[in-house]
């Protein structure tokens, strides 16, 4: 709790002119709301991109900020907002870009570029078995299961972040818990496997 | 384990699945962005709020005389068959443009490394347009 009232008292005093105020927020705040951008949209230029604009959009708002809920709160609220309207420009361009061919439009439909098992497949080359796992879950889950790791934020934050009833927000993150334990489990599982029984 | 006992361990605190993500490696911001995110944040702080509707009211006169000089430049009103050369120009700002603001700006920084100066200022002004809160790094 003092953390949070902190972090509000800097806000207060960046919204009142003091900018070592913000650069302390800044500090707390940077590399969650980067890993969350970078794999909520598992882009790394777009990531930047976002993450800019989160803070520019925070930067515009300081005026008007009264401290209604907690600062991680506001902050991650602009970050989904920006995540949103990424993801819909995206859909917006690939539907732009298949223009009248229809089996391409209706590929795009199905599958929008973040969805799609190749770009994923790309995104993950590198990563952990976890992270993998992580790209691979639905978009609402896998936004609920980084809002509460990398922000800390409760279901009920989460629920206000993404705008869905509590309830809707305690789903989606139990379903990403028991997806990530399975796979992990399965990989686990296959990595104890003798290396026969893995070729056959 | 039932889902709901599944979750509130979880939740409690210290499980396998979050000890193992905070062991994954944690990426942080290009030290660029961090330059251009504080430079904004210290460059809007030291005015006061109360000056702002004042600041946005210079930021629209002034783009909007920018936007008419061009317009009403003698080089724009030329006719086509005037042009020396002919140049490819995209409707930028059209709605359908869905450009990143990373890929504008290198098109932008390419445009002043050709010469084409004017053109660049043009686009930057169109970038601001659809972009407002965009912190551009000092040296694009």
């Amino acid at each position: 709790m003092a953390f949070l009232d902190e972090d509000m008292g800097l806000m207060l005093r960046y919204r009142d002119g003091d900018a070592d105020a913000f650069a302390a927020l800044y500090s707390r705040h940077k590399g969650p709301l980067y890993r969350y951008l970078l794999r909520h949209v598992r882009n790394a230029g777009a990531a930047s991109d976002l993450f800019q604009e989160v803070w520019s959009r925070l930067i515009a708002a300081r005026a008007r900020y009264e401290p209604r809920a907690k600062f991680a709160t506001f902050l991650f609220q602009i970050a989904h907002n920006c995540a949103m309207d990424f993801f819909r420009s995206h859909a917006n361009s690939q539907r732009s870009l298949h223009g009248n061919d229809a089996d391409a439009q209706l590929s795009a439909a199905e599958a929008p570029e973040d969805e799609r098992p190749d770009r994923i497949a790309e995104f993950a080359e590198q990563r952990s078995a976890l992270l993998a796992a992580v790209d691979a879950l639905p978009r609402e889950q896998r936004e609920a299961f980084l809002l509460h790791e990398e922000s800390g934020l409760t279901i009920e934050d989460i629920a206000r972040v993404t705008d869905v009833p509590v309830e809707t927000a305690k789903s989606r993150l139990r379903y990403a818990v028991r997806k990530l334990k399975n796979s992990l489990a399965t990989g686990a599982a296959a990595e104890r496997l003798p290396l026969r029984a893995r070729a056959i | 384990m039932d889902a709901g006992d599944e979750l509130n361990e979880y939740l409690h605190g210290d499980s396998a699945l979050s000890r193992q993500y905070r062991g994954e490696s944690a990426p942080e911001p290009p030290h660029a962005l961090d330059r251009a995110v504080l430079r904004a944040a210290r460059g809007t702080a030291v005015k006061s709020p109360r000056l702002a509707p004042l600041a946005f009211a210079a930021s629209v006169l002034l783009s909007l005389a920018m936007v008419a000089a061009v317009i009403l430049s003698p080089a724009s009103t030329k006719r086509n068959g005037d042009a020396p050369h002919v140049t490819r120009v995209r409707l930028y700002s059209e709605p359908g443009d869905t450009r990143r603001p990373s890929e504008w700006l290198a098109e932008i920084a390419a445009l002043r490394r050709s010469g084409r100066l004017r053109e660049a200022a043009v686009e930057m002004q169109r970038f601001h347009s659809i972009y407002p809160h965009y912190i551009v790094p000092s040296d694009e």
